[in-house]
């Protein structure tokens, strides 16, 4: 039973940390005001650029490049929304498609086509020991970063004026502070999260970046950011909670295949959606958690 | 034509671009253009060796591919604008297509009739269904305020996850014939196929005059009836619109329902005509490519049908660059610089307004 456990615990915390830091970087753009469904794309470029970074540079830098990359792309995103008054989702998607197609053709260019070289892994602490060993730095960082980034948004003036930004601009730029500046800030932030997400899965969850990822990670860390009502402990603990459940369902199949024989697969890999639905339709009307002014650009000639 | 402005030049900017980038990779500028003229041959056909060697097949066939997979595309296409148009983004068109296509695999595949009744009933089974899944998503729009770009994110998935891992390997999985093993639904019966026009030289198939007389349809449906007048009154102003007596919400269902159901003709149409079985997995995500599409074509359907037929032909051009090291997905890239480069909305708006004639774009 305990082996059971420590398993189903290690396989979560295995898989969370790259959808934590993706929902929480989706939190901190949405809470600014700008709609965030490039996650996406920008994981998969900083899973990509992380791994290929990595052939040439200590793991750990290798991450950090896979950060800006998604911060690179974020602020494509931010000009285009933010400069430009580009329809946020729009952007979003486009950047998707774009990484999707671009990771696609420069891995067949320059690798393989099923993924780049093998690269050192992170480094795991306390190999062997039960519950709490074996994990990488980002694991760790994945658990402690939701407080850090709640107590940003909720206790410090910076997080003050980043929720305003979000929820009536023109408060904001009533007080004189610049609503593009936090925008960008906050987008360009998100970039780095879901760069990081990205490059979890190709340093620590796997030794490379295979042309598949992150296989709609990304839309589930939006799914998660929803769940958990656009606030960083909440859509932290909904992708831990997507983590688990899909711990759980890979742990069935290896070790307990009968039970899939009563519930298929599909439906285990549907619920966390359907949850995210059932929770939203369960909302009274108009009682929406979301920034009231999510998706719109700022015109500061409304008020 | 003013408005069709940003999209041609976008398009021209992204091909340019991509280029670039193509260049850049291979690392050799002169690989890069034999690419790119093996796309433009694999996607309106190889005429010069056509007028030496007199063989058809080498312009009907690379035609064939490109109109069907505009054909495709156009419906996607279609489907996003026709949800824009009462200003709702229907991101799940690839949803709605995926589980289009389920329904016309399992009509193709366990009824028997005759074939103009066995095609119409697969198809129109396909976008009923599709239309189903649109309707999931307006409901929780409509009567519990959910927004459609997150409910139809959550539906994607829904749809992908029980279709794929648990219709298509579970209760319909194709049973085994012999000693091969087979993988997705079963094999659609050739009363439900879709008619191929030249069927010796390419796949072209009856899909493509379907997409195109429905993108002229939902035209004519837009701009000249009094329904597609107060949908286009719903998306620009809903208050507005309510106030001056349109059924708001019976345009949003209605136009959502047509969303999906266009989707999942896509989805159908897919089956239908090439694949002939769910397959194990739906690779294609044309659902996501309507989103490119329709915005390519700036919302109008005929902008969508324009849009779906040349980068239908560049996707079909683009298997053909696999030779020179380049994947065939080289033209979404395209597509999707275009999207990004479409995207900047004000840009262009000013870019069109220094011109000195009148009348802007909306």
């Amino acid at each position: 039973m305990l082996q059971v456990l420590d398993a189903l615990l290690k396989s979560t915390l295995e898989a969370a940390p790259a959808l934590v830091f993706a929902a929480l970087g989706a939190v901190i753009s949405e809470r600014a005001g700008v709609v965030n469904v490039g996650i996406e794309g920008m994981m998969r470029a900083g899973a990509f650029a992380a791994a290929v970074a990595a052939l040439v540079m200590p793991t750990p830098a290798g991450v950090v490049v896979g950060m800006l990359a998604g911060a690179t792309l974020a602020l494509l995103h931010a000009w285009l929304c933010i400069r430009w008054r580009a329809d946020q989702v729009v952007s979003g998607m486009a950047i998707n498609l774009v990484m999707l197609a671009l990771g696609t053709f420069v891995l067949e260019a320059r690798f393989s086509p099923n993924g780049t070289p093998s690269i050192a892994q992170l480094d795991r602490y306390l190999t062997g020991v039960p519950f709490i060993g074996g994990f990488t730095a980002l694991t760790v960082l994945a658990l402690a970063a939701p407080f850090a980034l709640h107590g940003v948004i909720q206790r410090t003036r910076f997080g003050l004026r980043l929720r305003a930004a979000g929820e009536k601009p023109q408060a904001v730029a009533a007080m004189g502070v610049s609503v593009s500046r936090l925008r960008y800030l906050a987008v360009v932030c998100s970039g780095l999260l879901a760069g990081l997400g990205g490059a979890t899965l190709s340093v620590a969850v796997l030794d490379r970046f295979e042309h598949h990822m992150p296989s709609g990670l990304g839309f589930m860390a939006v799914a998660a950011m929803v769940f958990g009502r656009w606030t960083p402990l909440g859509a932290a603990g909904a992708a831990l909670f997507f983590s688990f459940g899909s711990a759980l369902r890979i742990g069935l199949t290896s070790s307990a295949p009968g039970v899939l024989e009563v519930v298929p697969q599909g439906f285990l890999m549907a619920l966390p959606y359907l949850l995210t639905l059932a929770l939203l339709a369960a909302q009274k009307k108009g009682a929406g958690q979301a920034p009231a002014a999510l998706g719109t650009p700022y015109d500061p000639e409304l008020r | 034509m003013r408005r069709a402005l940003p999209s041609v030049l976008s398009v021209l900017i992204a091909l340019l671009v991509s280029f670039i980038a193509a260049a850049f990779t291979l690392g050799d500028l002169g690989q890069a253009a034999s690419a790119y003229l093996a796309m433009l041959q694999g996607a309106v056909g190889d005429w010069p060796r056509y007028f030496e060697t007199g063989n058809p097949s080498t312009v009907l066939r690379p035609i064939g591919e490109a109109g069907t997979k505009a054909a495709l595309l156009t419906l996607t296409g279609l489907s996003v604008a026709v949800a824009f148009r009462v200003g709702l983004f229907n991101i799940g068109a690839q949803g709605q297509m995926v589980v289009g296509a389920l329904a016309a695999a399992f009509i193709g595949a366990q009824l028997q009739l005759p074939s103009p009744l066995h095609v119409t009933l697969a198809l129109l089974a396909a976008a009923l269904l599709g239309s189903c899944w649109a309707l999931l998503a307006t409901g929780l729009k409509l009567w519990r305020g959910v927004h459609e770009v997150i409910s139809t994110i959550m539906l994607n998935w829904v749809a992908v996850s029980l279709v794929e891992n648990w219709l298509v390997v579970g209760p319909l999985k194709a049973t085994a014939s012999g000693t091969n093993s087979l993988s997705g639904t079963a094999q659609i019966h050739a009363t439900a196929e879709l008619p191929r026009l030249v069927a010796d030289y390419s796949r072209l198939n009856l899909g493509f005059f379907i997409a195109v007389a429905l993108a002229v349809a939902v035209t004519v449906w837009m701009q000249r009836t009094r329904a597609g007048f107060e949908s286009r009154a719903v998306g620009l102003a809903p208050k507005a619109a309510e106030a001056a007596g349109v059924p708001v919400a019976r345009r949003v269902l209605q136009a959502m329902a047509v969303s999906g159901a266009l989707a999942g003709l896509a989805g159908g149409t897919l089956i239908l005509g090439t694949e002939l079985k769910y397959p194990a997995t739906l690779a294609s995500p044309y659902g996501f490519d309507g989103i490119a599409i329709a915005l390519i074509g700036q919302g109008h359907p005929l902008g969508a049908l324009g849009t779906a037929l040349v980068f239908g032909a560049l996707r079909a051009g683009g298997t053909h660059m696999q030779l020179f090291g380049v994947h065939k997905s080289f033209p979404e890239l395209i597509q999707g610089l275009a999207l990004l480069l479409v995207a900047a909305k004000l840009f262009w708006e000013r870019l069109v307004a220094k011109k000195p004639a009148a009348g802007g774009v909306t």
